[in-house]
């Protein structure tokens, strides 16, 4: 290694450790990344058309609910006006203004979220107040409880004494949760849901209340959004009943009474949607979200006017989507450094520099073994369309994206089987680097061709195991955090790229391959 | 066992690494933009024809699909000939061609191929199938060379030949490669061809290797391969220096086939030769163009240059007068 790749190395690996020791001992940012079940980042983004008429986009928010703290709220809009109402415990976002073309919107939140267990009150339970009773328990068009079936289905299940609310809420709990199916291409209407012995998922809470107010007790809709990990946000409906002195969450299709799980974050109750637009040609809306690794008071420490510098240049103020690519994007120097050692120190061959990196980041999302199972399908399907395509005698432009093509097809195909054995989106983040495996079947199968077999077999499996090396580190929840708050330290790999890069040793292959020549050397 | 770990030994025995030999050797010696000279094979014929040096003679090439119909109608006046990618790396995308049957070529090895799978061959070559990137490439076709007998007989198929290092106008290592019914005829140690290393000052076989294990013999005829001499060695030493003077790169690998009719003629060369010469001549690369480096700098006559290799090879430091 000369003195100067030498030095280069040092200067940079200095450089990015200097910058980390600052961060992580003046401004007491943490390295290891906290347990923060429950905390999360969630941006809403709309998207708004209009033809230069006032009107509004009103967005439920998250509000002040037992068992989660919101912090930092922020929203940001062109043009339109934003402010919050807040009537009891539902909070309402509101932009107004002159609607013309198409405005963004974005709102953004951190949410704390370490769900709800409710204690379950014993014995006989209080009238409710006659605000509840007058808001919550009564027939409505949404909740037709006085409607005739309702009462039908309510006497056969020969619900007990009205002294024990308790008991009645189960009893209708079970039979909507377990009597009716769930589907989601059924109904959303109450009444539909009771008739056809099956609903989705808000035809059957729709239910729940109804047959919860006929019952006498007063109930409510939720809305809200199931948060999960490395894929976006699902909105959920639940409900809630009035037992005792508070509301009760309770799932008729996940299936949960008196708790709520942290992951859902309920965003409002009552008739509303979740977005909803007035005066505007086309409204549109999306939610994206991800899970925080940093502790509220530590994401504060990157924020705050008080450390103008260290906010200047946190990632952590960027939007939501931005953030959770740059969380991926950002491991990819760190794989970059297992690929470059397992080629220029261990010296195995594999198929392109950067094919064991993109299937490492195509499997990122999921385990190993259905992941590699993907990629042999892959493999297979293209292999098998080369070779039938071999007769043709195609060139090779045209041949290479028919291939593209047909695994393109397969990978649908393959979702709706995934979808139809309940896999659902199991391919979402895969698709684009499926594609680049086109290229590896074309190499793979040229390989085969040229070289036999056994020959071509080789890279293939290396470049596998090379991918296999990486796909741990990229999934590593430390490493994402590593990377991500401090991304000097890419700075850091880069400097040990450079030793890598200048290292003009034996590789381990070198050492295998002429193991031989050193015994005479040694002899001599 | 000898004491230490095993690089220590390999370093002792001079044993030429794949790192130290990209950043030591080609990064340094071999700029970049000298490349094209070797990577593309026509540009090696023109140098070599412009100074002289006997290459395989040129029958016909395609640049573009269309032409290969006018390709096929210029190879009807030749009886065998080789179709090859101007830009192709390790043998990848030759045919060879020895002889007609009826409508159809006969390739080396006895197997046949149609005048269509032909084109369709030559079209997957200017895709650029073959070529170093997979950038779209040309077709060449050169006349088939008739292998010395001598080397010839050491072999079932394919066409061997001899490939010698030089460093900065000096040779310092050689071997002959003979491909086999392993390497499908294809003069390339890791596909399966043997290495026979040969002694410089000699020019005489003296070991070999088949996919990296010593052998003594051509497995597929039971033909001895050591202590063969080489037919014109002095000749294919000298040709080979002189083409690589051509390039301006310092560190190359050129390829010479011993024709029977031609002598020796410059294949191909190549600026990041492979480092299983060590093993074919049992010995490492490193002490070798050590010794080149140490040789004052000043121009020096391409006989001198190659008495100087054949002295260090043979272990020898050079006394080089000043």
């Amino acid at each position: 290694m000369s003195r100067a790749v030498l030095v280069t190395g040092a200067l940079l690996i200095a450089l990015g450790l200097g910058v980390f020791a600052t961060k992580t001992l003046v401004y007491r940012l943490p390295v290891r990344a906290a347990e923060t079940r429950g905390l999360w980042q969630v941006e809403l983004r709309v998207t708004v058309r209009g033809d230069g008429r006032q009107g509004s986009v009103t967005a439920l928010l998250p509000g002040p609910v037992e068992g989660q703290v919101v912090l930092d709220e922020r929203s940001t809009s062109d043009r339109l006006q934003f402010s919050i109402r807040a009537r009891d415990d539902l909070r309402v976002g509101v932009w107004q203004g002159r609607l013309e073309g198409v405005h963004e919107i974005f709102y953004q939140f951190r949410v704390q979220s370490r769900g709800v267990a409710m204690p379950l009150p014993e014995g006989p339970v209080a009238e409710p107040p006659a605000a509840i009773a007058k808001s919550y328990g009564r027939a409505s068009h949404e909740f037709p409880a006085s409607a005739l079936e309702v009462r039908d289905s309510l006497d056969r299940l020969a619900l007990p004494a009205a002294e024990s609310a308790l008991d009645r809420v189960r009893k209708v709990f079970a039979y909507v949760t377990h009597e009716i199916a769930t589907a989601g291409s059924a109904g959303s209407d109450a009444l539909l849901t009771l008739a056809q012995r099956e609903g989705n998922e808000t035809g059957k809470a729709r239910l729940l209340v109804t047959m919860l107010r006929a019952a006498g007790v007063p109930a409510r809709l939720v809305r809200g959004l199931e948060l999960r990990e490395l894929a976006p946000p699902e909105e959920r409906v639940w409900c809630e009943a009035w037992l005792g002195s508070v509301w009760i969450p309770l799932s008729p299709v996940e299936g949960f009474f008196a708790e709520r799980p942290a992951n859902l974050v309920p965003l409002g109750n009552g008739g509303r949607e979740l977005v909803e637009a007035t005066g505007a040609q086309a409204v549109g809306y999306r939610f994206r979200s991800i899970q925080e690794r940093l502790r509220p008071e530590e994401v504060a420490l990157l924020m705050e006017p008080e450390n103008p510098l260290l906010a200047a240049v946190s990632l952590y103020q960027l939007p939501v989507g931005t953030q959770s690519a740059l969380r991926a994007l950002l491991l990819f120097p760190l794989g970059a450094l297992v690929v470059a050692l397992f080629r220029n120190v261990v010296g195995v061959p594999t198929y392109g520099t950067f094919m064991p990196l993109l299937v490492a980041f195509a499997l990122r999302g999921y385990p190993l073994a259905p992941g590699l199972v993907l990629v042999a399908f892959v493999l297979a399907i293209g292999v098998g369309t080369r070779l039938a395509l071999e007769g043709l005698r195609l060139l090779m432009v045209p041949r290479l994206s028919l291939m593209l093509c047909v695994v393109v097809l397969s990978v649908a195909a393959f979702s709706l089987v995934g979808d139809a054995l309940g896999v659902r989106e199991f391919f979402a983040g895969v698709l684009f680097p499926i594609v680049i495996l086109t290229m590896l079947v074309e190499r793979f199968t040229i390989a085969i061709a040229e070289e036999g077999p056994r020959a071509a077999l080789v890279p293939l499996g290396w470049s596998l195991f090379v991918a296999v090396a990486i796909h741990p580190v990229f999934r590593n929840r430390w490493a994402e955090h590593l990377m991500f708050t401090f991304p000097e330290l890419s700075v850091v790999v880069m400097g040990a790229l450079v030793w890598i890069g200048g290292y003009t040793g034996y590789r381990i292959s070198d050492l295998l391959r002429f193991r031989g020549l050193a015994a005479e050397g040694t002899q001599g | 066992m000898s004491a230490g770990p095993p690089w220590r030994g390999m370093r002792r025995a001079g044993v030429l690494g794949i790192n130290s030999r990209n950043a030591l050797y080609t990064l340094r010696c071999n700029p970049r933009r000298l490349y094209p000279l070797v990577d593309d094979k026509l540009a090696t014929k023109r140098l070599c024809n412009a100074a002289g040096i006997p290459v395989p003679g040129l029958l016909a090439t395609a640049h573009h699909h269309f032409e290969l119909r006018r390709l096929l109608a210029e190879l009807e006046r030749y009886e065998a000939f080789v179709l090859k990618p101007v830009r192709g790396a390790m043998g990848n995308g030759i045919v060879v061609v020895i002889g007609r049957r009826g409508d159809r070529f006969v390739r080396a090895g006895g197997r046949e191929i149609s005048r269509e799978g032909f084109l369709y061959h030559a079209a997957g070559i200017i895709s650029g199938l073959y070529s170093l990137a997979g950038h779209s490439d040309s077709a060449m076709v050169e006349e088939r060379l008739e292998v010395h007998a001598a080397l010839a007989r050491l072999c079932t198929d394919g066409v061997p030949d001899v490939r010698v290092i030089v460093y900065r106008g000096v040779p310092v290592m050689s071997m002959t490669r003979l491909p086999t019914r392993l390497s499908g005829g294809r003069a390339n140690l890791h596909q399966g061809a043997i290495g026979a290393g040969i002694d410089l000052e000699t020019g005489r076989t003296r070991h070999a290797v088949l996919r990296g294990r010593p052998t003594a013999v051509n497995p597929d005829s039971g033909v001895s391969v050591l202590g063969v001499p080489i037919p014109d060695f002095d000749r294919v030493l000298e040709i080979a220096v002189r083409a690589t003077d051509q390039t301006g790169l310092g560190y190359v690998g050129a390829d010479v086939v011993v024709d029977a009719r031609l002598g020796p003629v410059v294949l191909e060369m190549n600026a990041r030769p492979g480092l299983a010469i060590q093993l074919a001549n049992r010995a490492g690369l490193l002490h070798r163009l050590a010794a080149v480096d140490a040789l004052p700098a000043r121009e020096r006559p391409l006989a001198e240059r190659v008495a100087l290799g054949r002295e260090i090879a043979a272990g020898g430091a050079p006394q080089a007068a000043a």
